[in-house]
């Protein structure tokens, strides 16, 4: 068993196997779908046993030196080892929402699509695993490079425009910043390597630590911070499955967590509260949380009205890193687990709802949950879970949250929270609602006999994702005591 | 000792109720709550269950004499609104309710602030469905209104939990000081659910937005979740009797105005809750008791006469005096049930609001607050004027409005009778609810004085309204709506958010544009190989792509076998 | 039908004022309990003759009397917030 400790590039290869066999079945659709899903059920196998092997944060495991202190290398720590585990998790119950959303809607190219998707989960793991900043760095990219082709799958010209966005940003910050942030570590501390107490302790002070720490997190498109977020709403142009897995879970999470992990091992939590190194991004990210609020009940096109929402989510994440207290970091990565649940069923739900009736906007779903009951049930559930009410999931983040506001004695973070929670009352309630409690509007073919309940494949993951939002609110236990040691060294 | 909440009972066994269906559904969720009663009664005082979660303990049970007495009523009540709402086929309905009181029942037997609050926020995000499932867009409105509120209750309180448990290291819901931060916002936090004058317009708003049935279901449990939740934190804490004497006289002006009778009666609502909440303030044995049995008794006599306009407005489709009248013609039972109910409510001796309200007047007095007895006078001969004689004046007699319906289901019918039967039961035999309070008192309110004088007080109030009547000075029922609290949020407040908001919209169009046009020319030098008429993003023929596979496995293998 | 035709016992004004004039008969008969017994106050003004009966009676005339005069300010239109 210690092998599988031992080798922990199998959570890339097992996705890229997937991936192989993806293409070795190209002209057998059932047996590349199953494939695929084999992959991901393989994967969040392997994943399981490596968190019930784990004790401790492994020896670094190196790949590749490229000089005594830059290489490849991967480690185990719990938080990466929840991110892999939620990402791999989630893979599976996509897949087989994949399944029934393509073949729904007819879309074609399905062998590259499936191909991308197994190629940025390999990404995913590098990011979850990786033992360094360069690691992370690289991996970073190789995400964005594959999920490219999964944004303008549709080869519309929109897509086209969204994809030049997407990848734009995505690139741009990460090649400005996020490289700067990284050399200067490099310079400073003289290792890239994430420590349990950060490596900055003692080389960087006062401003240039602050600069360091806001040059990361400006970096990090993937977090989605002022003003670099338009990448998210660019991508909604892909498929939903896309939307649900990558723009809700892996790519978005992916940038909180290098957030979380540099905030930690990089910087060390001690070490921003003593250089209150984090105060320019804590500002930054509430504001983002509360615009990006806003702007969602702008929306009536349901995906962008979702992107929006992950926005100003992911600002709740990197609040809770930028606070540098050990509960509001903690409650940052726990919101990582409860927003991607939350978010991930609203997405399923969206594209369930699409599948039905190609409906996009907001403003067409009057009436509907009479015909679709169980996807606007599921979709009010992950609603109320994501707005952070108990008893579902979601509500410990944010208790979690709310707490480190109120120890570290910012009202203002606080109130902004609490307007938050509001907002998201506002634009995330009515979708569900009007479906069940408004009429359906007589111009449109709510009533047609063709609108039906979605398909089981749809059905079956996005009722599960649904249901553990409101079930794990009671297991959240276990999570905590396994992250609990990552903040309170 | 493992020990079972008799709240989930309720809250688990309501689930299955959306899947069955006739007779046995019904039979089914009439048994629920008794089942649930049957738990509690067999618990053994000082019960107590635990839980451990995010490093904090939970004491998810914990039965003493107060939780007790609220959660015998809420199971009563529970059981009453089952049967009163068996002739709606919405099931949606039925479960809520049933979850609803389940959540209501956890709150007064949950032993920490946070247990409190979990069942605080599950109530509110349960009720919510019994007025949006009216299905029009007023409901729906004022149901987003409600739930928004509820919110930020919540926030207040989770935030006033906090700061408690951080000053005094302990989430123990028990007697707290409203000086302190933490206090203060869990103060205000319970105000907002117990309609605090400023805070109450949630409730005027809401609740006759509701259904037939869930504005009977309402009425019963949040409001007094929220005065047990006082009775236990603040008891004894002077200005709830200034704030509850606030609630008892402010709302009975607008009654009297009010078009819409089951508005009438959420007016009414507040002065009753407000003699309650005196109760609190004053704190003493006799107060407490009396803040006790007067809830215990308020759940019943006000569901009893919610009860009757909701049959009313099923079987008319009009809740407002302006439309109603004579109805004693088509539904004498009902007219009679809401008569009873408005009897307790006036409190009427041998009914049951007689034998509680007295305890708290009586408190008062022996406390020495003149001005506070004299304003809950006041309060208590207005309360008989619009609740006692202006509900079942204006529905069921006053002109003859001409509507001939039905008289209201059995199902609804039974429901009336057996909360009128307990209305009066309470009445003649004060000393069975009285052995349920928490505190040992020998109360006795029959005495000729008490009779006598509460007589003298409702009859020359009814003279009053019949004088008031028959010179037509009575102020006409008129279609209108009447400016309270609500309108500094529903107008300028409004207008406000929506002005920041566009503001906010726009700003950040600006920027969008701005970012775009940078990051477009970043992604235009990109596109050309990531496009899709680039490298990877072509309707690929499938030999690049293998290529492309083999290549990440070639680049994965190399990194391999150099380490 | 049977029931347009038949006519309650409330719908004859006569009975009406039967009724009225039973609450004041019974209402002089209250106030004249004030002789008979010996009162527990808790406060002197308890004690005045009478004092609830005209406190009740002053009260509900001084309640809508006023609520009447409130009508003027607060009393709008039935579609006011615009969502009837």
């Amino acid at each position: 068993m210690n092998l599988l400790l031992q080798h922990l590039e199998l959570a890339l290869l097992i996705p890229l196997l997937g991936g192989a066999l993806v293409l070795l079945f190209r002209n057998r659709p059932r047996l590349r779908e199953a494939s695929s899903l084999f992959a991901g059920i393989l994967l969040f196998l392997y994943v399981t046993q490596l968190l019930g092997l784990y004790h401790e944060p492994s020896p670094v495991h190196t790949l590749l030196n490229i000089s005594a202190s830059l290489s490849i290398a991967f480690h185990l720590e719990p938080l990466g080892l929840v991110f892999a585990l939620l990402a791999s998790g989630l893979w599976v119950f996509t897949t087989m929402y994949s399944i029934g959303y393509m073949s729904g809607n007819s879309e074609k190219n399905l062998t590259r699509f499936y191909l991308f998707f197994s190629v940025s989960i390999a990404a995913t793991m590098g990011i979850a695993f990786a033992a360094n900043l360069f690691t992370l760095f690289i991996f970073y990219e190789a995400l964005t490079l594959s999920t490219y082709p999964l944004v303008t799958h549709k080869q519309t010209s929109e897509a086209r425009s969204g994809g030049r966005v997407y990848l734009g940003l995505l690139l741009g910050t990460s090649i400005m910043f996020f490289l700067t942030a990284l050399v200067i570590t490099w310079i400073r501390a003289g290792t890239l390597d994430f420590m349990p107490e950060g490596v900055l302790e003692g080389n960087t002070q006062g401003l240039a630590a602050v600069l360091l720490f806001t040059l990361f997190m400006l970096g990090i498109g993937k977090a989605a911070l002022l003003p670099f977020y338009r990448w998210l709403p660019a991508a909604m142009i892909a498929p939903t499955p896309v939307s649900a897995l990558l723009h809700a879970v892996a790519v978005v999470k992916a940038g909180v967590f290098s957030v979380l992990k540099i905030s930690v091992y990089t910087f060390g939590i001690d070490y921003l509260a003593t250089q209150e190194a984090s105060g320019w991004i804590l500002w930054l990210a509430v504001a983002t949380m509360v615009v990006a609020s806003i702007i969602a009940l702008s929306k009536d096109n349901l995906k962008a009205r979702l992107a929006y929402s992950t926005i100003s989510q992911l600002s709740y994440i990197v609040i809770g890193a930028a606070l540098a207290w050990p509960a509001a970091a903690l409650g940052g990565a726990l919101h990582i687990v409860t927003h991607a649940f939350g978010k991930i069923t609203l997405f399923f739900c969206a594209g369930a709802i699409y599948t039905v009736t190609k409906y996009t906007r907001v403003s067409q779903l009057n009436g509907l949950g009479h015909k679709m009951p169980f996807t606007f049930a599921a979709f009010l559930l992950a609603a109320f879970s994501v707005i952070g009410l108990p008893p579902f999931i979601g509500s410990w983040s944010k208790w979690l949250l709310i707490e480190g506001s109120v120890d570290t004695q910012h009202y203002v973070v606080l109130f902004a929270f609490a307007l938050s929670t509001l907002l998201n009352c506002a634009y995330l309630l009515p979708i569900g609602l009007r479906a069940f409690f408004k009429p359906p509007d007589p111009a449109q073919a709510v009533t047609s006999p063709g609108i039906q309940e979605a398909p089981l494949a749809c059905l079956i993951p996005l009722c599960a994702t649904a249901a553990a939002t409101l079930l794990l609110f009671f297991y959240i236990q276990p999570l905590y005591d396994f992250l609990y040691p990552v903040f309170n060294s | 000792m493992f020990s079972l909440n008799p709240a989930l009972i309720l809250i688990l066994g309501a689930l299955p109720a959306l899947l069955l269906k006739g007779p046995l559904r019904a039979v089914y969720i009439l048994l629920l709550p008794v089942l649930s009663f049957l738990q509690l009664y067999t618990l053994p005082a000082g019960s107590r269950a635990e839980f451990e979660i995010l490093g904090m303990l939970l004491t998810t049970l914990h039965l003493d004499k107060l939780s007790f007495v609220f959660a015998v009523i809420f199971h009563i009540a529970a059981f009453l609104l089952i049967l009163y709402s068996l002739h709606t086929r919405d099931r949606l309905q039925q479960m809520v309710t049933l979850i609803y009181a389940g959540c209501a029942i956890g709150a007064v037997l949950a032993g920490d602030l946070i247990t409190l609050f979990i069942y605080f926020e599950a109530a509110a995000l349960s009720s919510v469905f019994l007025i949006w499932s009216r299905r029009t867009p007023a409901s729906y409105a004022a149901g987003m209104r409600y739930l928004i509120v509820q919110v930020i209750s919540g926030l207040l309180l989770l935030t006033g939990i906090i700061l408690h448990a951080r000053s005094s290291g302990s989430i123990e819901f028990t007697q707290m000081d409203p000086g302190t931060p933490g206090g203060a916002l869990i103060f205000l936090a319970f105000g907002i659910k117990c309609a605090f004058p400023l805070l109450h317009n949630w409730l005027v708003d809401a609740y006759p937005q509701a259904t037939v049935t869930g504005t009977v279901v309402l009425s019963a449990f949040t409001t007094k979740m929220a005065v047990y939740a006082l009775a236990t934190a603040f008891a004894g804490t002077e200005i709830l009797i200034w704030i509850g004497l606030m609630m008892t006289a402010f709302p009975i002006f607008y009654a009297v105005i009010e078009n819409d009778l089951r508005r009438v009666l959420t007016y009414s609502m507040i002065n009753q809750l407000g003699f309650m909440v005196v109760g609190v303030g004053i704190g003493t044995e006799l107060a407490l008791n009396g803040t006790a049995a007067h809830a215990f008794a308020h759940i019943l006599y006000k569901a009893l006469l919610f009860m009757s306009m909701g049959a009313v407005l099923l079987r008319t489709g009009r809740i407002n005096g302006s439309d109603l009248g004579g109805l004693y013609k088509s539904m004498p039972y009902t007219a009679g049930f809401c008569i009873i109910g408005a009897a307790s409510i006036s409190a009427f001796p041998l009914f049951s609001g007689f034998v509680t309200k007295s305890m708290i007047m009586e408190a008062v007095a022996l406390e020495g607050y003149t001005l506070a007895w004299l304003v809950l006078l006041f309060a208590s001969a207005g309360v008989f004027h619009h609740s006692g004689i202006k509900i079942p004046y204006f529905a069921f007699f006053a002109h003859d409005s001409g509507i001939r319906c039905k008289e209201a289901p059995a199902s609804m019918l039974c429901a009336m009778a057996l909360a009128a039967v307990l209305c009066i039961y309470i009445g003649v035999f004060p000393q069975t609810l009285y052995a349920l309070l928490p505190h040992e008192i020998g109360y006795q309110p029959y005495t000729m004085t008490h009779v006598t004088t509460q007589l003298q007080l409702l009859f020359f109030s009814a003279l009053a309204f019949t004088w008031l009547v028959r010179q037509g000075l009575y102020p006409p029922e008129l279609r209108s709506v009447n400016l309270d609290a609500d309108w500094f949020y529903r107008k300028p407040g409004r207008w406000l958010v929506e002005h920041a908001m566009r503001s906010i919209v726009t700003g950040e169009q600006r920027m969008g544009v701005w970012i775009k046009r940078l990051s477009f020319s970043a992604g235009t030098r990109l596109h050309r190989h990531h496009g899709p008429q680039g490298l990877l993003a072509k309707t690929w023929p499938t030999g690049s792509m293998v290529l492309w596979v083999a290549f990440l496995l070639g680049v994965y293998l190399i990194f391999y076998y150099v380490y | 039908m049977n029931r347009k035709k038949h006519r309650y016992w409330l719908d004859s004004p006569a009975n009406v004022r039967k009724l009225v004039y039973g609450l004041y008969s019974l209402c002089a008969a209250l106030m004249l309990l004030d002789f008979f017994y010996h009162k527990h106050a808790n406060f002197p003004f308890e004690n005045w003759f009478g004092f609830f009966a005209w406190f009740g009676f002053i009260a509900c005339v001084a309640l809508v009397l006023l609520a009447k005069q409130m009508r003027k300010l607060v009393k709008r239109d039935e579609d006011y917030y615009g969502d009837v």
